[in-house]
């Protein structure tokens, strides 16, 4: 029975665009794909496809380059760190002068970083020292030099950084805060609390919202009815005042980590609504198209038919929902944190760093302050950019 | 001629009649830039029209003939370019050369154009009146009570009845028919010289495209039109145009008169496609033969709203209307009917895809209408359905073997990997696929080699019983020949039974024993093939079988 293809009066199916002409039997073991050119060299699953789309986007791979390096950054934040984030010195100094220049003004090929220092004159009005650069004593900058200690992964003990003064000089790339700590590698170490946050809300938020959509939208009848009220009430809540209110019920002297879990789970109860509503939507088309009728004509179950057919093609939504999401929790931290309501001292997030700025006459003198801000703009730019460029390239078809 | 030699590039009929040349295309190539190369659409294709004559390009999906007619038009998408050789000239102009704004004075002026879809080529949220009022202003200067007038004339001469009242219609509340004729009116609106028309009828019912056709054809005798046809389907070209030119891979492989080219046609591909037509009968049937599926009085009817909030109605929409159907062993059975009709509903009802209201069914005996659909799954492997459309009907996720494992995973089917594997290569052998496939994905293969991994992901349960939805509609004619040629043989050698749904008569001639036809839910008309297609006795099956014979209305 093996055998009677190719004789058979059946000759092979033309091909739309392979070449042969279709009268005559072909050789069976190389019937030629549709496709042409690199697609035909390989069986291509739906990875490559994408990846392949991808990488055609511009803004889609530079968001890609910052999402990694952004991850990177955060995941080794003390190595890329220059200065301990707790250590105090000049309160709200000006962002340290960098010159190739040596003390005597001469040319010099290496960047000489000339750090701000208290002079002992008076400011005649406000009394204040006055401080500006130490032009007498030039620091040194160096990759990989030593530094405070820290744990690598919480475990290794190690004191080398990134990048910094050889001597151990503090130095203060972007000034320092109110508190006289350095803005750089806080807002570097900061990136942790935040990305961290980001991350578990849009993995709380995706895992609720897409069991809730792909249940809602699969099952329809009542149920979805019923769902679908629940999920019109939780998404016609005022969010920001709910927020405040809710974070409010904790109590003061909760350890900071509490209160952490605390914003988390608020954000999260409060996200996954808009999600479900589109992955339900998903589901409801994809639960009339053919396949999955054909897959009920096999026999396959309700439970086989959303985990082979239904999940794997609304999961391509999912992602770039996700990563469109990301941005959107990191506003919203870096908002409530500004409030006071997100991350409490001392651990440090962006949102937090960016609550000394309140006042007018801090950011009128001292600008450096708003630095965060960059951190904020670059993290929601790279995910938008991934975002955008996903959305493109998941569906290949 | 031989095969491989191109066509020339002058007419054969060249100086044979009195007929004026009116666009003369040259050397068309054109070239679509995709991912990992260029793809040449078209390639070095030479067309003459004369004034008052119809030319048809034949071609399967992907010959390049809606691309040539594009470029004609010049509404190639940015991706594509055309070669610096190509040449089309009318009234002495290239007009490939022509500015954006001179070519705009020309299209829908001169030169018109009809699309497949009528759905999506008029503007749901403008009257019918207005859309052709614009067309009008765009090209004439006159006042807009003028303009109405005409626009009236324009539906009068498509025979829209009361073209007055239908002018202040939005297009959703025409028939699709109705629509082409709008879209007809369109395009005639400023008495063009040229009409192309792109497969005008084939997303119509049978007996509409009919009427469509006859409707163009007298147009164009009244106006001494010259009309470019672009059409897959020969009996229409057979029917309605002067010339051939037979398009394949981007090339014009073939050109003749339309008589000449079908009494004897030189290229081999040709042969090919005019060999195409479905043919043969299917093998008689031995008498008495086991009753494999039946339904008595099957009713399934939809329940629609109306009215609104304070008044809530509803009203019933019966799709299969008590309708009767038994299915011997090795028969098959063809259900055909217009689009509506109510014959894909009754299919899948029968195979409890969708609910009954009333009636029974039964399947071998098996009484199965009040089954769960836990107590179908049992069943699913000896009774399977084929879809119409090739490409919803794979999951572009997974891969061929996953498709078609997959329902030998859920029935328990083979002890271990191996078994199922070899079994999964025997069905896509048996659909007549290499068995090397396993690890592709459906996006890799043609309409009609995934119609063929459909086909195998059906029999490589064993069934006893197949649904046929249709399952040639979406292919080329080639394709669907050789479908319905594997269809016939894998019904002898594993002697299945099939329902065959189709609103194609001829792929019903070709493939079954008995025909029912279906209208408004009901059976008008039902006995042995040869009967009801040679002496219909009903109106409805005498439309349908003289449109799809002769395309008359």
């Amino acid at each position: 029975m093996a055998d009677h293809t190719v004789d058979s009066a059946v000759p092979l199916p033309p091909d739309a665009a392979g070449g042969a002409l279709p009268a005559g039997a072909e050789d069976v073991s190389s019937i030629p794909p549709v496709a042409q050119g690199r697609l035909a060299q390989r069986d291509e699953g739906y990875l490559r496809l994408a990846w392949r789309r991808f990488r055609r986007s511009f803004v889609g791979m530079l968001g890609l380059v910052l999402v990694c390096a952004l991850l990177i950054m955060a995941i080794f934040a003390d190595f890329f760190a220059p200065m301990d984030p707790k250590d105090q010195t000049l309160s709200f100094a000006a962002p340290d002068t960098i010159l190739f220049e040596q003390s005597d003004g001469s040319f010099s090929l290496l960047p000489k970083v000339y750090p701000i220092v208290e002079s002992d004159k008076l400011d005649p009005i406000t009394f204040q020292p006055i401080d500006g650069p130490d032009m007498a004593h030039p620091v040194d900058l160096g990759f990989f030099v030593k530094g405070y200690s820290y744990n690598i992964f919480r475990v290794i003990p190690w004191n080398i950084h990134f990048f910094g003064a050889v001597s151990g000089v503090p130095i203060h790339f972007l000034g320092t805060d109110k508190l006289g700590r350095d803005i750089l590698s806080r807002g570097i170490i900061g990136s942790r609390i935040s990305l961290t946050i980001a991350l578990v809300v849009v993995f709380l938020t995706t895992t609720v919202g897409t069991l809730v959509g792909i249940t809602s939208g699969y099952l329809g009848g009542r149920i979805d009815t019923w769902v679908q009220r629940f999920v019109e009430i939780v998404l016609a809540f005022p969010q920001l005042p709910l927020y405040l209110a809710l974070t409010t019920l904790i109590p003061v002297t909760a350890p900071s980590n509490v209160f952490i879990a605390f914003v988390v789970a608020v954000m999260a109860v409060l996200g996954w609504a808009q999600l479900s509503r589109e992955v339900r939507s998903k589901t409801m088309a994809l639960a009339r198209i053919e396949y999955v009728r054909a897959a009920i004509a096999v026999g396959s179950g309700d439970f086989r038919i959303i985990t082979r057919h239904i999940l794997p093609n609304v999961l391509s939504h999912i992602i770039v929902a996700v990563t469109l999401a990301i941005p959107t929790v990191v506003l919203l931290e870096s908002f409530l944190g500004f409030l006071g309501f997100a991350v409490k001292p001392p651990l440090i997030s962006w949102g937090l760093m960016l609550q000394d700025t309140g006042t007018f006459s801090v950011i009128g003198s001292y600008p450096w302050i708003l630095s965060p801000v960059v951190f904020v703009l670059i993290t929601v730019f790279a995910f938008n950019a991934l975002g955008d460029g996903l959305r493109d390239a998941v569906d290949p078809y | 001629m031989s095969a491989t030699d191109l066509a020339p590039a002058e007419r054969l009929d060249l100086g044979t009649h009195g007929r004026s040349l009116i666009l003369d295309g040259r050397n068309i190539a054109v070239r679509f830039k995709v991912e990992g190369g260029l793809v040449e659409a078209v390639r070095d294709v030479s067309f003459q029209l004369h004034k008052g004559e119809t030319i048809a390009l034949v071609g399967e999906s992907g010959s390049g003939k809606s691309v040539t007619a594009r470029t004609v038009m010049r509404l190639l998408t940015k991706r594509a370019t055309i070669d610096p050789k190509s040449k089309v000239v009318l009234d002495g102009t290239d007009i490939l050369r022509l500015s954006e704004p001179q070519m705009r004075a020309l299209r829908g002026n001169k030169i018109s154009m009809i699309f497949q879809e009528p759905m999506s080529s008029l503007n749901p949220i403008y009257t019918v009146g207005q859309q052709i009022v614009e067309i009008l202003h765009l090209h004439n200067r006159i006042s807009r009570a003028e303009a109405m007038r005409r626009a009236e004339k324009l539906l009068e001469e498509v025979q829209i009845p009361e073209p007055a009242a239908r002018l202040k219609s939005y297009p959703h509340q025409l028939s699709g028919g109705q629509r082409q004729r709008v879209m007809i009116a369109m395009a005639l609106a400023n008495r063009p010289e040229i009409l192309i028309a792109d497969e005008p009828t084939t997303a119509l019912d049978v007996t509409v495209q009919a009427q469509i056709l006859n409707l163009l054809k007298d147009l164009k005798a009244k106006y001494g039109m010259a009309v470019i046809l672009i059409t897959h389907d020969l009996t229409i070209v057979r029917q309605f145009s002067d010339y051939v030119y037979v398009m394949q891979h981007g090339e014009v492989k073939e050109h003749n008169q339309t008589e000449a080219l079908f009494q004897s046609p030189q290229h081999a591909y040709t042969r090919h496609l005019l060999a195409s037509e479905p043919k043969g009968v299917a093998n008689p049937l031995a008498a008495g033969g086991q009753t494999v599926l039946e339904g008595k009085k099957v009713r399934v009817s939809f329940t629609l709203k109306r009215g609104g909030l304070f008044k809530p109605d509803f009203f019933e929409l019966v799709a299969v209307d008590s309708l009767d159907l038994h299915l011997q062993r090795h028969e098959t059975l063809g259900l055909v009917g217009e689009s509506g009709s109510g014959k894909t509903t009754f299919g899948q009802a029968l195979i409890r895809l969708i609910h009954t209201q009333a009636g029974e069914v039964t399947f071998d005996g098996q009484r199965i209408d009040q089954f769960t659909r836990k107590q179908m799954r049992p069943l699913r492997r000896r009774m399977q359905i084929v879809f119409q459309d090739p490409f919803a009907s794979l999951n572009p996720r997974m891969s061929i073997r996953q498709i078609i494992e997959e329902g030998l995973i859920v029935n328990h089917i083979g002890r271990n990997t191996r078994e199922r594997v070899e079994r999964v290569r025997q069905a896509l052998r048996d659909a007549g696929m290499p068995d090397t496939i396993l690890n592709r994905f459906p996006h890799e293969f043609s309409g009609g080699q995934r119609q063929r991994i459909a086909i195998a992901r059906a029999i490589a349960l064993e069934p006893e019983f197949i649904l046929l939805d249709e399952p040639t509609s979406a292919l080329d004619l080639s394709v669907q020949a050789q479908i319905i040629e594997l269809l016939r043989k894998l019904q002898n050698e594993k002697g299945l039974s099939y329902l065959f749904i189709s609103h194609d008569l001829k792929v019903v001639r070709a493939l079954c024993h008995r025909v029912m036809v279906m209208q408004h839910g009901k059976i008008v008309e039902q006995g042995p093939v040869a009967e009801v297609l040679n002496n219909p006795q009903t109106d409805y099956t005498r439309r349908l079988v003289r449109a799809a014979f002769e395309i008359a209305a």
